[in-house]
């Protein structure tokens, strides 16, 4: 289980951190096109513009690299990233001039009195901070970031700080400056409740489904039913939802539901009672909920339905009809037993699709879910929360494979855990 | 079992009944024959669906537009700049009855026009001039909708195909060699098969704008592990048996016994999965053009015009138009899937009442 999550993570890791156009190169362009258009209005900056690159001062793209990390090579930031590597916060700049060993900085207040520190050069490149009372200080610490030409050695104060997935930090969104996690948590649960109840249902219609059209294999409703089961299994539960929208969302047809989002826009939803809400709620997610039950509506209930078939062509159910069992008590107590086997192991697996079926839904329905979020991070090279969404939908994956065991076990009592 | 009686009837070899078998299976043969057929006319559209005359004899000369591409206008007296338009000057030919003609394709609009060229108009609604109405650059939707079809389907193709060669090399060798080399690549698929796949190739073509094949190419990398645990289990079931350490003791080099003789007897579930496996990779690209991480714009695909449909929900026929045409061309591919499944592997329940 390690071992795949590391890996996973390295991998996607080394591909985000190495794909041209990420995050700093936009930035700078960014910030490029708009130096550019401020130096047009100026009538002098035409010339820099030329140059590409050069127009950004030297300390803000220094800047620019440290916030996205990229001023350490890769290793050192997946590992900053894991929370094994020590990741340096606070940074200030300072100049060494020639010849100079000691200087002192201030690094902000402590106890009400401002804090100095003294930085020390003892062997030329090598620097130690220490506290005014000459000992060394134990939260900071110092480099040279690089030596001028004439001597004089651009240095670097900071902190050290421990902090990345594994003390569950994802760290802080590029686009929305703030800590993933707390961008996440909502839309987390808006996509978790569709989950919930989209497999609820599908679990409530598709096994009894299942078992009616396994006892009446070959009759006229096993047909149509299987005509149903083919259609929903040829068309992508999104496509369906645009489907749905067009004919009941009020654009050429009826008009009976919204177009989309999660509920009403929230100054109306604000107002509402508690009844409204529920009501409202309902109304919103009727059609979302159908598009994604769709999905797992035709392989669940054809599941159900062969393994059913299987069971009762099986010998001991000619056993029990042997001993004179009556049907019911045969089909309901032995062979139902070791037909929801295969369904009870796919549970923990809906776990993740209930993360990754969401994408397409989420935007037909214009519901700023869990999978939107993502979907838009990697749009804008968000990568913190392409990354923290990873690190959720593969650590959901691992304790979805762990609750299907887990389902297994309860309901197959041949397999014991040792 | 039931297929016994016939073979000392008929001395058929195990596909050739199959084969018999999935043709009594009307639903399944006939999707196969339809799909087969339109897919093999959907190669001709440049001459059925184009906006590019097929021939044009002007002043008692013949041209072959079609074959020779560009033609400008001023070729044929035409006043305008650039290419010829060939829906205006067979009008014009008719009027001016000079004995000039022009043979336009049957149905004469291209999937790549669109306002710029004369005359298209945006969104409008189906009609005898535009079968199924055009989208919001006034493209005509119906000769995207051909066109998508055999993209959409030899993308599928491909791409199985593909997958097929790699399982079988890769899931065959871990089957039958087994040990380190089993171990390595499980854990590989291991770690693979624990990414969200649908997102790694978002990632990888937000980085990339992928062209057909290197589409193919990325959905590969993350699609072969299905077939290559299919594969690397039927391998591993077969090594067993008897006729395996025959072929060995008789002196078949490793290769001879994987590719002759193991894998003509796990054929039985890499046929009947390919079907769906098509299904998967036809659906596999319509999302993703739907994401807007697919084929790059203008290559006509069903993702694409659903996605424009869905941003203007009140112009149906883009929307029902590509969904109804993927819907039935997986419905079928569908019954095809489930016709081959019942030849290659007929399950018979019985049942006590």
């Amino acid at each position: 289980m390690v071992p795949t999550f590391l890996g996973s993570t390295i991998l996607v890791f080394t591909i985000l951190q190495l794909a041209p156009g990420g995050p700093l190169e936009q930035t700078i362009l960014q910030l490029q096109m708009g130096g550019l258009a401020g130096g047009g209005e100026g009538g002098g900056g035409s010339a820099a513009g030329i140059d590409g690159g050069s127009i950004l001062p030297e300390s803000a793209l220094k800047e620019l690299k440290r916030f996205y990390g990229f001023d350490k090579p890769i290793y050192q930031r997946y590992l900053i990233w894991l929370g094994i590597w020590p990741r340096e916060i606070k940074h200030r700049d300072f100049e060494i001039p020639v010849g100079e060993t000691l200087t002192e900085k201030r690094v902000g207040k402590r106890d009400g009195q401002i804090w100095r520190i003294d930085v020390k050069s003892l062997d030329g490149n090598n620097l130690s901070v220490f506290d005014k009372d000459g000992t060394p200080s134990p939260v900071w610490h110092a480099s040279i970031d690089e030596i001028k030409d004439d001597g004089t050695r651009e240095a670097v104060i900071f902190q050290q700080e421990y902090s990345g997935i594994l003390t569950g930090n994802l760290g802080k969104s590029y686009t929305y400056l703030k800590p993933v996690t707390e961008v996440m948590k909502p839309r987390f649960k808006i996509s978790l409740f569709f989950g919930l109840t989209g497999i609820f249902l599908s679990y409530l219609i598709c096994i009894p489904l299942g078992i009616k059209k396994a006892l009446n294999h070959g009759s006229v409703f096993d047909f149509g039913s299987s005509v149903a089961i083919f259609m929903a299994y040829s068309i992508p539960g999104w496509a369906l939802g645009g489907v749905l929208l067009v004919l009941f969302g009020g654009g050429s047809f009826w008009d009976f539901f919204p177009l989309g989002g999660f509920h009403s826009p929230i100054e109306i939803w604000e107002e509402m009672t508690l009844l409204e809400k529920v009501v409202d709620q309902v109304h919103h997610m009727i059609l979302p909920v159908i598009a994604w039950s769709i999905g797992s509506f035709a392989t669940m209930t054809v599941l159900m339905k062969n393994s059913l078939l299987e069971n009762l062509s099986q010998d001991y159910i000619r056993t029990a009809f042997a001993k004179g069992l009556n049907e019911k008590r045969v089909v309901w107590l032995h062979a139902m037993r070791n037909s929801v086997i295969p369904i009870a192991s796919g549970i923990g697996h809906i776990l993740g699709v209930v993360i990754a079926g969401s994408y397409f839904i989420e935007r037909v329905f214009n519901i700023d879910g869990f999978g939107r979020l993502a979907y838009e991070a990697i749009l804008s090279r968000d990568y913190p929360i392409t990354l923290g969404f990873l690190v959720v939908v593969v650590l959901l994956r691992l304790i979805g494979n762990i609750i299907s065991d887990l389902a297994l076990a309860t309901v197959d009592p041949r397999i014991r855990f040792k | 079992m039931v297929e016994k009686n016939k073979v000392e009837e008929q001395h058929l070899s195990i596909l050739q009944k199959r084969w018999l078998k999935f043709k009594t299976l009307k639903r399944g043969y006939y999707a196969l024959v339809i799909i087969t057929t339109l897919y093999g006319i959907s190669f001709l559209l440049p001459i059925l669906i184009n906006n590019r005359a097929l021939i044009v004899s002007y002043e008692n000369e013949l041209y072959f537009p079609i074959i020779k591409g560009y033609v400008s206008g001023q070729t044929f007296g035409q006043d305008v700049p650039g290419e010829a338009k060939y829906r205006e000057l067979r009008k014009s030919f008719k009027e001016d009855n000079t004995g000039n003609w022009v043979l336009m394709p049957p149905y004469p609009y291209s999937p790549f026009e669109d306002i710029t060229t004369d005359g298209n108009k945006m969104y409008e609604s189906p009609s005898g001039k535009h079968w199924l109405g055009t989208d919001n650059t006034g493209r005509d939707v119906f000769a995207r909708l051909c066109y998508a079809f055999n993209i959409s389907i030899s993308f599928a193709l491909i791409l199985t195909i593909i997958n097929y060669f790699l399982g079988i090399f890769i899931g065959g060798s871990m089957g039958y060699f087994g040990g380190k080399f089993d171990l390595f690549f499980q854990r590989l698929i291991e770690i693979w098969a624990s990414l969200p796949m649908l997102f790694v190739i978002i990632i990888i073509s937000s980085i990339v704008k992928p062209s057909f094949f290197l589409l193919i190419g990325i959905y590969t990398l993350v699609n072969w592990i299905g077939m290559t645990y299919l594969i690397r289990a039927e391998f591993y079931r077969e090594k067993a048996k008897d006729y395996v350490a025959a072929a060995l003791s008789m002196g078949q080099s490793d290769v001879k016994v994987m590719f002759k003789h193991i894998l003509p007897n796990s054929l039985v579930p890499i046929i009947t999965y390919f079907p769906f496996s098509v299904v998967a990779g036809i659906s596999a690209l319509v999302g993703l053009d739907y994401l807007g991480f697919g084929l790059a714009p203008p290559t006509p695909s069903w993702g694409q015009m659903l996605d424009v449909g869905l941003q203007n929900v009140s112009k149906w026929w883009m929307v029902f138009s590509p969904v109804a045409a993927q819907f039935l061309t997986l419905l079928s591919i569908v019954f095809i899937g489930e016709g081959v499944r019942e030849a290659f592997d007929p399950k018979v329940y019985s049942r006590l009442r």
